[in-house]
This record gives C-alpha cells, sequence and structure tokens, in this order.
C-alpha cells in the first residue's frame, strides 16, 4: 500500500527502537514518575465518573426540583456544591499532579526522586477530598463558593499539595541545560501560585475570617484565580509541550510565548474583582479589576496567534493525532472563552450576564472546553508513553472526543442563550420573575442533554484507560515495542 | 462598611502588591539569565534525539496502517 509506504517513514519510531542508548533518557524519566502519574490519572478519571453523576443529578434538578427530592443530601446547593468539588479539586488536581508533573519533569531532563512520596501526597489529596466530599454532602459546607470543604480536610488537602508542589520544585531546580521552555514557565508559576491562593483563601475567609465585604473579595480573588493561575497555566503549558511535540516542528514564535506568560503573570491576578460588580465595595478597586480582566486580551490574543500559526498546514497532522484532536479543541477555545470573559466584565455587558445561566456557561467554556480537553490530550499522549502500551480501542477515543465536543457545544449554546435572555428578561420590571424561570426551562433540559454526552464520553474514556491499565496484556504482547510504528498497526485491525 | 475607609482592604490589597513585585522580580531574574534572548534555539528544546524535530509523533492506533 501507498499510504502506508508513505506514512511510516513520517512517524516516529522512538519507542520502537529497541536500543537502550536511544531510549535511555526519557525512558528513565517517564519510569521515575511512572507509578505517580498512573495513581494520579486513575484518580483524576475516578473523580471525573463521581462529578458527573453529581452533574447529572444537579443538571435535572434545575428542571425538575422534586428529582430526588426527598433527602436534605441529595438537594441542589450539596449536589452542585460537590460537583464543584469533584471537579475542580478531583478531577483537575489529580490530573495536573498527572500531567503537569511528567512535562515538568521531561522538560527539567531531571528524572523524579522518592517518586514513592508523590504517591504518599497523592492518597492523601484524594483521602481528604473524600473526606470533603463527605462533608459536603452530608452538610458540613462552608458558605463560600470554590471553597466549600469543610476545614477538618482542608489541612490533608494542604498536606499533600506541599508535598506535590516541593517535588514540582525540585525537578525544576535539578534541571538539566540552561533554557527554560515556557511550558516549565508556566508549571513553575502555577506552582507557586496555587498554594498562595489557597492558603490566603483559607486563613482570610475560614480559619481568621476578615470582616464584612472583604471576604467577598477574597473570595472572589481566590475563585477567579484558581481558573486563571491555576488551570489556565497547566493547560497552556500542556498546549505549549504538545503542539509542537506532536507535530515535530517548533512553536511558531517563541517571542510571542513568553510574552503570554508574562503578561499573564501580570495581568490575571487583578481580575476576580469583577465578580463582585455593582457590589458593596469600592468602585475604584472593581475598576481595577475590570481593567485587567480587559488586558488579558494581550496575552490570549498572543497565545491564540501562536497555537494557531503553529498548527497550520498540519491541519491533518492535528485530526490523526488523538492527543492534539483534545488539545487543538482547547486551545481554540482558550481564545473563545477569554474573549467572552473580558467583555463579561465590562460593567455595561455584566449588568445582563450576571446572576444568570450566563455565567455557568462562561465558568464550564473555560473549564471544561478548554482546561479539560487539553488535560484528555494530555494523557492521550502520556499514558502510552508511561506504559508502553498502545491504546486499546480508536473508536472508544472517537467516542470519548465526539461525546465531548458535542456535549461542551451543547450546554455552551444553552447556557450562553438561556442566561442572556433570563438577563435581559430580569432587567424589564414588567416581567413577572415566574414566566422568566419558565422561559429558561426548555434550555436547561438541552443542559441535561449535554451532560449525558459528556458522561457517555468519561465512560469511553474511562474504560479504554482500565482496559489499557489492566486487559492489555495481550496488547502489550502484541505491539509494545512499536507503539507509534504503523509496521504493527495491523494488530489493532481486528 | 463605609465607603471611604479602605482600611479594611488593606490586607489584600498590599497581597496583590506583594503579588505583583514577586512576579517583576521573576521577570528581572529571568531577564538576567538570558532566558528572553535567542529565542529560535529555546523553542527546539523540548526535541531531543530520542523525540527529535521534524517527525509527527502521535496518531490514532487503528490509522497504522
Amino acid at each position: 500500500m501507498n499510504s502506508k509506504s508513505q506514512t511510516v517513514s513520517s512517524v516516529t519510531d522512538t519507542y520502537s527502537t529497541n536500543e537502550a542508548g536511544v531510549r535511555a533518557e526519557l525512558s528513565e524519566i517517564d519510569a521515575s514518575i511512572r507509578t505517580a502519574s498512573v495513581f494520579f490519572t486513575v484518580s483524576s478519571v475516578l473523580w471525573l465518573l463521581i462529578g458527573s453523576v453529581f452533574a447529572i443529578v444537579a443538571a435535572i434538578k434545575m428542571h425538575h426540583p422534586d428529582f430526588l427530592g426527598g433527602d436534605a443530601w441529595t438537594t441542589f446547593g450539596r449536589m452542585r456544591s460537590a460537583h464543584l468539588n469533584a471537579m475542580a479539586l478531583g478531577w483537575g488536581n489529580n490530573v495536573i499532579f498527572a500531567v503537569g508533573l511528567w512535562i515538568m519533569a521531561r522538560l527539567c531532563r531531571s528524572p523524579i526522586r522518592h517518586g514513592g512520596l508523590l504517591l504518599i501526597a497523592g492518597l492523601f489529596w484524594n483521602f481528604g477530598l473524600t473526606l470533603g466530599l463527605a462533608g459536603i454532602i452530608f452538610g458540613d459546607m462552608t458558605s463560600v463558593e470554590w471553597l466549600e470543604i469543610p476545614h477538618y480536610a482542608t489541612p490533608l488537602l494542604a498536606f499533600s499539595y506541599l508535598l506535590v508542589g516541593v517535588w514540582g520544585i525540585m525537578a525544576f531546580h535539578f534541571r538539566k541545560g540552561a533554557h527554560v521552555y515556557v511550558s516549565q514557565w508556566y508549571i513553575l508559576a502555577a506552582l507557586f501560585w496555587f498554594p498562595w491562593l489557597y492558603a490566603i483563601a483559607q486563613i482570610m475567609i475560614i480559619w481568621f475570617p476578615a470582616r464584612g465585604v472583604v471576604q467577598s473579595v477574597t473570595n472572589w480573588w481566590f475563585a477567579h484565580n484558581v481558573l486563571g493561575l491555576w488551570l489556565t497555566p497547566m493547560a497552556l503549558a500542556t498546549a505549549y509541550y504538545l503542539i509542537p511535540k506532536v507535530l515535530g516542528r517548533p512553536i511558531y514564535s517563541y517571542y510571542l510565548s513568553v510574552l503570554g506568560f508574562w503578561s499573564l503573570a501580570l495581568f490575571y491576578n487583578w481580575a476576580g474583582v469583577h465578580h463582585l460588580i455593582g457590589g458593596p465595595i469600592p468602585v475604584w478597586l472593581i475598576s481595577a479589576g475590570i481593567v485587567a480582566s480587559v488586558m488579558m486580551v494581550v496575552p490570549v490574543v498572543v497565545v491564540g496567534i501562536n497555537h494557531h500559526m503553529s498548527v497550520v498546514g498540519l491541519h491533518r497532522a492535528v485530526w490523526r493525532s488523538p492527543a492534539l484532536r483534545f488539545v487543538v479543541f482547547g486551545s481554540i477555545s482558550y481564545t473563545l472563552a477569554s474573549f467572552v470573559g473580558s467583555a463579561m466584565a465590562l460593567r455595561s455587558v455584566n449588568e445582563i450576564t450576571h446572576f444568570t445561566h450566563f455565567t455557568v456557561g462562561h465558568a464550564h467554556h473555560g473549564v471544561y472546553a478548554f482546561f479539560t480537553m487539553i488535560m484528555f490530550g494530555g494523557i492521550y499522549y502520556m499514558l502510552p508513553r508511561l506504559l508502553k502500551r498502545e491504546w486499546p480501542s480508536a473508536t472508544l477515543i472517537r467516542v470519548h472526543f465526539w461525546g465531548s465536543a458535542i456535549g461542551i457545544t451543547i450546554m455552551l449554546v444553552a447556557l450562553h442563550v438561556a442566561g442572556w435572555l433570563q438577563g435581559v428578561h430580569m432587567k424589564d420590571a414588567s416581567i413577572p420573575f415566574l414566566e422568566i424561570v419558565q422561559m429558561t426551562l426548555p434550555w436547561l433540559k438541552a443542559r441535561s442533554v449535554s451532560g449525558l454526552f459528556l458522561t457517555v464520553a468519561h465512560i469511553a474514556f474511562a474504560v479504554n484507560i482500565f482496559w489499557m491499565l489492566f486487559a492489555a496484556g495481550s496488547f502489550r504482547a502484541r505491539t509494545a515495542p512499536t507503539l507509534l510504528s504503523k509496521n504493527d498497526g495491523e494488530a489493532f485491525a481486528k | 462598611m463605609d465607603v471611604e475607609n479602605y482600611q479594611d482592604l488593606m490586607p489584600i490589597i498590599l497581597l496583590g502588591i506583594v503579588f505583583f513585585i514577586s512576579a517583576l522580580g521573576m521577570f528581572y531574574w529571568s531577564s538576567k539569565r538570558g532566558q528572553l534572548r535567542d529565542f529560535d534555539s529555546q523553542a527546539k528544546t523540548i526535541f531531543t534525539d530520542e523525540e527529535p524535530e521534524g517527525v509527527v509523533s502521535d496518531q490514532f492506533p487503528d490509522e497504522k496502517r
């Protein structure tokens, strides 16, 4: 077959070589973090499934309030908060620990030392989170959005994060080579930013509460920065690593990538106050937040141009790569979500979108369509290299991609449209509130449907991972050394 | 809270300033260490002899026929 010989030459056979000398370095690094990263990956996927269940329950309750209405622990407030924490701290942080540390170790060309301690950190993290989720569900949650986990679980989370953060920074400390790649900048900075944010928020809100609206300011400074200074840099680091890596072509402009990093570092941490537009806090503080939110256009445009120019002309290769399909979807979403976010920070727009489904849609635009999709791509690239096995089913990867892509698109359209209509109608005092609620019902049902798409996608993802982990012995026997070589592709054909 | 009394907001304002200064500090460090020069070769640090530039390194498992 012509196409066969043609494509064989264009594909790396890094993992098909048996020469120890060729494989040594990256293999050594991958091996040093394998156990911890696989543990974090499995944890993240389990939390993703659990979070999906909470999400669907909460979504259905929005249009059928009687659904599971009999018990206190299945009420909307608890299911919604359980969903948020399972996704943000369960899925998000575990996958960041898995993929972020792996990329950091690879770019530093430095094996992770004492990887076993990372496993302990992982156990503590997941135990603390389970305790926290149980606390939320059974009525101990705090009233602070994004910090709902009760105070008896947070020290466990803090301790395990400390271990992970220190290990990431140690990898950086022992790096080889003078250059610090932009992904390293993002990951290193985020490893400092997250504990800072979490510690300050815990101290000023939970342990030694500040008075009055200062709590709200701290709350939104924290909540918005979890997105902007934790999830965003980790996802951008992954995209900046995987796009050039998979395509075998350096990033379009390294200069722009550095500019994007530094402008994010300088502007983003000011932006969170835009959540309090119209609230009883000094106007100049809100104005500063709005200015910073609009300034975010700079890093967003820079990253958008850079990612676009890096894949231009290679769209076929992007489409043929499971990792890049997800990553490029996420990168495009980053640009779109950020533009919408900057617009939402303007007072005139915020008057309409505040307190509506629009904000919920925007949050999912950022955390799912951008962050989560890129992290899916990260796992699709990382696991075969850690395990030296191929993904057992290409069909399941496609089900995952289309389920996620279609599901999140339905959700975004539904919530943005519903939220905008809701906001416009609520500004008209002649329209009764109940009519506005009823008007949103079809859109909320569409959101529940989108949740089903996403859940199917997540199940496909989980099945593929567990199949790869536990039942792939036969795959390994036939295909292990030829991971990326087309020569043995027939093994997968049946 | 009296809007003209900013004292309750001082901790968070100070934190913002510290945050800003630490970012500037890191920026200065990176500039001193030459991270802001020679961008072309920095972009290529992700490629190694094992995973070289110029080869596509990921695709669907069933497209390998």
